[in-house]
C-alpha cells in the first residue's frame, strides 16, 4: 500500500457573517499517495479553492484534520503552517502571482530566501530551474516582459525552488490558449511522473482531469 | 537574508521616486533644524565660554541694574555712581578695582571721519586684569603711558575701520588730539577688536563724564574666598545707597566670574533645549508623514503581502521587509538634513564672518551627526511599526483574493 502524503478528515470550513454563516466545506475526506496525481473538479462557487487552501496550509479548517507528510497542521501556528508551505508545498495559480517589480529570477530565488538558504544556492538552483523549463533567455526579464505562458512556467520554477513533495495547482491553465495550457500541463505531468512529486490540481477541464489517477468532484461544499 | 530584504526595498522605493522624496523631506527638514542650529549655537557657545574662562576665578563684576533686566543695564541708562565705586574699594577682600566705561565717539584718523566705540580703563588698577584676565595682548607698540593722551586699538581698527593705522598716528577723538601707542591682538571677536580703549582720565576728558563708571571689575584678595567677597561688595553697596539716596531696593549685581561662565552657559543651555524640542516636532511630523506612506505602501502591495506568505515568508520577515523601507525613509531622510544642515552652518559661519560681528566657528561634532542619524533612523522604525504589523497580521488567503 502507498503512503499518504496528505490525509483530510472531515474538513468544514464555515465563514460567519455577524448573525448568518456560510459553510463553504461540508465534511470533506479524502487521502492521496504520494507522488500520485489528484484532480478536483465542480462548478464555480462550489469550494475548490478553498479546499486547494486547507491541503496547501494557506488557511486552516473551521473543524477537521489536515495531515501532511503524517502531521496534523489544523491547529498548527502562523509561523508553522508558513513553514510548512516553504518547506513542503509548492504553489502554482491561475493568476501567476509573480512580483512585478522582480525579474524571473529574483521572484524563483524568494521561497529560497525565506528558508534562509545560502546565497550561491539559491542563484545556482533557479538558474538550474529556469533553464530546465527553457526561460534561459528570460532570467532577467520582468513579468510584465512576458508571456503568459512564461509566467507560468517561472510560477513553477519558484514553486520548485525548496524542492517541495506536493504541487498544489489552482487552474494553472485558466489564464492560457490551450496549446500553451498543454505545455504547462506537460511540465506538470512530467514533474509528476518523473520527479515523483505529489500533484494537485484543480481544473475545469475534463481533458486534464483524466490525466489524473484520481478525481474529486465537489458540489456545494461535498464531494460526489 | 537581510540582504534580499533590503533589496526588496530599495526597489519597491524606486517604483514610487515621487512619494519617496516627498516623505523624506518631513525628516530632512527636521534633521537640517538639529544639525544647523544646534552646530551653530555650540561654535556661539564655545566662543563665549573659552573667553570667560580666561577670567581668573577671583574676580568680580559689579552692573548697575539687576542681572536679569539685560535691557537697562546693557542699554547705557544706569551708571555706577562715584560713592558706588568707593563702596566697592572699600568692601573686606577686594585687593582691587578697575572702572570701565565705554561710549560711542566720532574719531577722525587721516581725514576719515568714524563712529568707534571708545572704551575707558583706569590702566593703573586695571592692565593686569585686561591683559591676564581678558587676553588683551599688544601687536605693536606699547600700553598708554598714564597722564598722557595715548590710546590703544583694537586689532580689527587699522585692518578694517582705518586702514593703514599705526603706531604713532594722530587721532583726533571727540575733537581732542591723541596718538595710538599700541596695536592690540585679536582678542576673538569683532566687537571688542573694533575699539579704542584709552585711560579713564582721559576717558573722562573726552566724553565730558566726570564721574561713574558702567561696569566695575573687583578682584579678591588671594586668601579670601571670592563668593564671601560677593556678599561684602552687595552689603557695602546696600548700606551705601540707603544712606546716600535713600533707597532700600539695591538695584546692582554683584557677580563672580564663575556665576557669569554659570549664567551665559545656562542661558545657551536652555536655547539649545528649545531648539532641539522644536526640530524634534519637525521630526516626529516627518515621522507621521513616513506613517501614512506606510500605510499606502502596505496597502498597495496587500497582493505582494499574500504572495510572500504563500511561498513560506513567517510574519517576522514581512514585518522586517516593511521596517526596512520605513527605516530607509528616517536614515536617508536624516542623511540628507545632516548634509544640507553643514552646508547651511558652514554657510552661516562664513557669512557672519563676512560681516564681521563675530568670529564664529561652526561646531560640527561627530556625536551630533551620529546622534541625527541614529535619531532619524529609530523616527523611521517607529513610524513603521504599526503598518508593518498590520501588514504581518494579514491572513494570506485574504491577502491573496485582494484585487
Ligand atoms: N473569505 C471568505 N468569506 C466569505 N465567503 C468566502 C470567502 N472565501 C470564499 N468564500 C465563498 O466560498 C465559496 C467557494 O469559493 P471558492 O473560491 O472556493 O470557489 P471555487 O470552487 O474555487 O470557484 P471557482 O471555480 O470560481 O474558482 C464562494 O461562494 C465564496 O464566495
Ligand atoms: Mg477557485
Amino acid at each position: 500500500m502507498a503512503e499518504d502524503i496528505l490525509r483530510l478528515e472531515d474538513i468544514w470550513k464555515i465563514y460567519e457573517f455577524g448573525q448568518t454563516s456560510l459553510a463553504v466545506l461540508k465534511g470533506i475526506s479524502f487521502s492521496v499517495d504520494k507522488g500520485s496525481f489528484v484532480a478536483i473538479m465542480g462548478p464555480s462557487g462550489s469550494g475548490k479553492s478553498t479546499l486547494l487552501h486547507m491541503i496547501g496550509a494557506l488557511d486552516t479548517p473551521t473543524k477537521g484534520k489536515v495531515y501532511i507528510a503524517g502531521k496534523d497542521i489544523s491547529r498548527y501556528s502562523e509561523d508553522e503552517l508558513a513553514g510548512i508551505r516553504g518547506k513542503n508545498i509548492g504553489f502554482v495559480f491561475q493568476q501567476f502571482n509573480l512580483f512585478p517589480n522582480l525579474t524571473a529570477q529574483e521572484n524563483v530565488i524568494l521561497p529560497m530566501v525565506f528558508q534562509k538558504s545560502p546565497e550561491k544556492e539559491r542563484v545556482k538552483r533557479a538558474r538550474e530551474l529556469l533553464f530546465s523549463l527553457g526561460l534561459e533567455d528570460r532570467i532577467h526579464h520582468r513579468p510584465a516582459e512576458l508571456s503568459g505562458g512564461e509566467k507560468q512556467r517561472i510560477a513553477i520554477a519558484r514553486a520548485l525552488a525548496n524542492d517541495p513533495e506536493i504541487i498544489v495547482a489552482d487552474e494553472p491553465t485558466g489564464n492560457l490558449d490551450s496549446e500553451t495550457g498543454k505545455k504547462i500541463m506537460e511540465v506538470l505531468r512530467t514533474l509528476n511522473k518523473e520527479e515523483g512529486k505529489t500533484l494537485i490540481l484543480v481544473t475545469h477541464d475534463p481533458n486534464i482531469a483524466k490525466l489524473a489517477e484520481k478525481t474529486i468532484h465537489i458540489k456545494d461544499g461535498k464531494i460526489q | 537574508m537581510i540582504k534580499e530584504f533590503l533589496k526588496i526595498a530599495a526597489k519597491s522605493l524606486r517604483t514610487r521616486p515621487m512619494r519617496s522624496w516627498l516623505t523624506m523631506i518631513g525628516v530632512v527638514i527636521g534633521v537640517f533644524l538639529i544639525i544647523s542650529l544646534m552646530s551653530l549655537s555650540e561654535g556661539i557657545k564655545g566662543a563665549m565660554m573659552s573667553q570667560l574662562r580666561m577670567m581668573g576665578k577671583d574676580l568680580i563684576m559689579v552692573f548697575p541694574g539687576e542681572i536679569n533686566d539685560f535691557a537697562t543695564t546693557f542699554g547705557g541708562g544706569l551708571e555706577l555712581s562715584e560713592d558706588d565705586i568707593k563702596a566697592v574699594k572699600k568692601a573686606e577682600g577686594v585687593e582691587s578695582i578697575v572702572p570701565m566705561n565705554y561710549k560711542a565717539e566720532t574719531v577722525r584718523h587721516q581725514g576719515k571721519v568714524k563712529t568707534v566705540l571708545i572704551n575707558g580703563v583706569s590702566l593703573e588698577d586695571g592692565l593686569d586684569v585686561l591683559e591676564n584676565d581678558f587676553g588683551w595682548n599688544l601687536e605693536q607698540g606699547r600700553w598708554p603711558s598714564l597722564g598722557k593722551k595715548e590710546a590703544v586699538v583694537g586689532n580689527a581698527v587699522p585692518s578694517e575701520i582705518f586702514s593703514g593705522m599705526k603706531p604713532g598716528d594722530e587721532i583726533n577723538v571727540n575733537g581732542k588730539k591723541f596718538r595710538v601707542s599700541g596695536i592690540l591682538k585679536s582678542v576673538g571677536n569683532k566687537q571688542d577688536d573694533s575699539t579704542i580703549t584709552v585711560d579713564l582720565d582721559m576717558f573722562k576728558d573726552i566724553t565730558g563724564e566726570r564721574k561713574g563708571a558702567k561696569m566695575l571689575i573687583a578682584k579678591a584678595e588671594a586668601g579670601y574666598d571670592t563668593e564671601r567677597v560677593v556678599e561684602n561688595i552687595k552689603g557695602e553697596l546696600f548700606e551705601t545707597r540707603k544712606r546716600v539716596r535713600g533707597q532700600d531696593s539695591p538695584s546692582f549685581s554683584v557677580l563672580s566670574s564663575e556665576k557669569v561662565t554659570g549664567i551665559v552657559d545656562n542661558i545657551l543651555g536652555i536655547i539649545q533645549i528649545a531648539i532641539i524640542g522644536f526640530a524634534s516636532i519637525a521630526i516626529i511630523v516627518g515621522g507621521i508623514g513616513i506613517m501614512n506612506t506606510m500605510y499606502t505602501s502596505v496597502h498597495e502591495r496587500i497582493k505582494e503581502i499574500g504572495i510572500m506568505k504563500a511561498v513560506g515568508a513567517k510574519n517576522k520577515a514581512i514585518t522586517t521587509i516593511f521596517l526596512i523601507e520605513s527605516g530607509f525613509f528616517g536614515l536617508f531622510g536624516g542623511l540628507g538634513g545632516i548634509i544640507l544642515g553643514l552646508v547651511a552652518a558652514k554657510g552661516a559661519e562664513l557669512a557672519i564672518r563676512a560681516t564681521g560681528s563675530m568670529y564664529l566657528k561652526a561646531s560640527i561634532t561627530p556625536q551630533l551627526v551620529i546622534f541625527g542619524l541614529i535619531f532619524s533612523f529609530l523616527v523611521g522604525c517607529i513610524a513603521g511599526y504599526l503598518p508593518s504589523r498590520s501588514a504581518a497580521k494579514m491572513s494570506p488567503v485574504e491577502a491573496l483574493r485582494y484585487e
